[in-house]
């Protein structure tokens, strides 16, 4: 009989915000963004293979999905990225984040927080990520975590 | 400090101290109130991207900030049945003792142990980084406080087995009267 009560009626205000208006749809069609990470992941690989880690990393980290539909490729490129931070000797990691521009670093910090989020996920392993995290902010600043909370692309 | 836990707890100190960047802010639904937003969860756009922390399965940290407010949830290793008992007496003992600690909230949120809510007028009348110290410093202590208290239990029971064990020779006389099973 109260159950009036408990309608929110803020969300049927004529002026409420949606989930959309908070950032820029990615321009990209679901099915192609799908395309561009098999792509990239295949590219990934054959740079591994060369031992090419920064441009590996580069790679996946320009263009990454984000967004509504499009979660198969998100986590295609998550599981790319994970196989590229776990062949990275360690020795090797702070040069590598230095070389990457400031909107690679944000992207590279948004992978690393989901990564930690799904731990036992896949081939996803604490350590790897802890370390990657350190040099990351050794390099990038605080900033660039702010950056990683405030910006609603998830990745 | 071991080498595992350094870069778990400095990649924690890190994002808490990008997270505690607060200000006030009044209700945007009912005039003169102010709540934590974290906690209220009401509007889309004053809520950031909770991030997670995780050193393996059974240790992770859980941080989400709003515009006046975050939250900090932590889970505690527990490797078996008798540090699980401990580590939620121990929880629950703090918890209920929350005022004192300021920062505690009364309960955790779900699928963590213990959890910390952190407002604007907090970081306001306390330094922030001392802020952030407090919170590491309780993760290295609770840990160790755990294993203590476990240790402790265990020598405890082997007294008590022991001097029970003595008084069951000392009534009987012989200790032997027993089916061999029983004392291995």
């Amino acid at each position: 009989m109260d159950s009036f009560r408990k309608i929110d009626i803020d969300a049927f205000d004529e002026d409420v915000l949606l989930e959309t208006e908070l950032y820029d749809a990615d321009p990209r069609d679901p099915a192609q963004v799908l395309d561009d990470a098999k792509a990239k992941a295949a590219a990934v690989r054959s740079s591994l293979s060369k031992g090419d880690i920064p441009g590996a990393l580069t790679a996946v980290l320009d263009g990454a999905p984000y967004g509504p539909n499009v979660d198969e490729a998100k986590t295609l490129a998550l599981q790319t990225l994970v196989t590229i931070l776990n062949s990275t000797k360690s020795s090797d990691v702070s040069n590598i984040v230095k070389s990457l521009s400031q909107d690679q670093q944000d992207t590279l910090m948004k992978y690393i927080y989901k990564g930690m989020a799904m731990p036992g996920w896949g081939d996803v392993s604490g350590s790897v990520l802890l370390g990657w995290h350190e040099k990351l902010t050794e390099a990038a600043g605080i900033g660039c975590i702010v950056r990683t909370m405030t910006d609603r692309r998830i990745v | 400090m071991s080498n595992t836990l350094r870069p778990y707890l400095s990649a924690v100190r890190s994002t808490l101290t990008a997270a505690l960047t607060l200000e006030n802010f009044s209700s945007q639904v009912v005039e003169r109130h102010n709540k934590p937003e974290v906690e209220v969860g009401g509007s889309k756009e004053v809520l950031l991207n909770p991030l997670t922390i995780s050193r393996n399965e059974n240790e992770r940290v859980l941080i989400e900030s709003s515009v006046n407010s975050i939250r900090l949830s932590i889970k505690i290793k527990q490797a078996d049945e008798i540090e699980r008992i401990l580590c939620h007496k121990f929880a629950r003992f703090m918890m209920q003792r929350a005022e004192s600690f300021i920062v505690l909230r009364r309960k955790p949120v779900p699928g963590y142990d213990i959890s910390f809510l952190i407002t604007n007028g907090h970081t306001e009348t306390m330094l922030k980084h001392k802020i952030v110290d407090f919170i590491i410093h309780f993760m290295e202590e609770v840990d160790k406080e755990i294993s203590e208290m476990k240790l402790s239990l265990n020598a405890r029971a082997r007294v008590v087995a022991e001097s029970y064990l003595t008084t069951i020779i000392l009534e009987t006389g012989s200790f032997f009267m027993y089916p061999t099973s029983i004392i291995n």
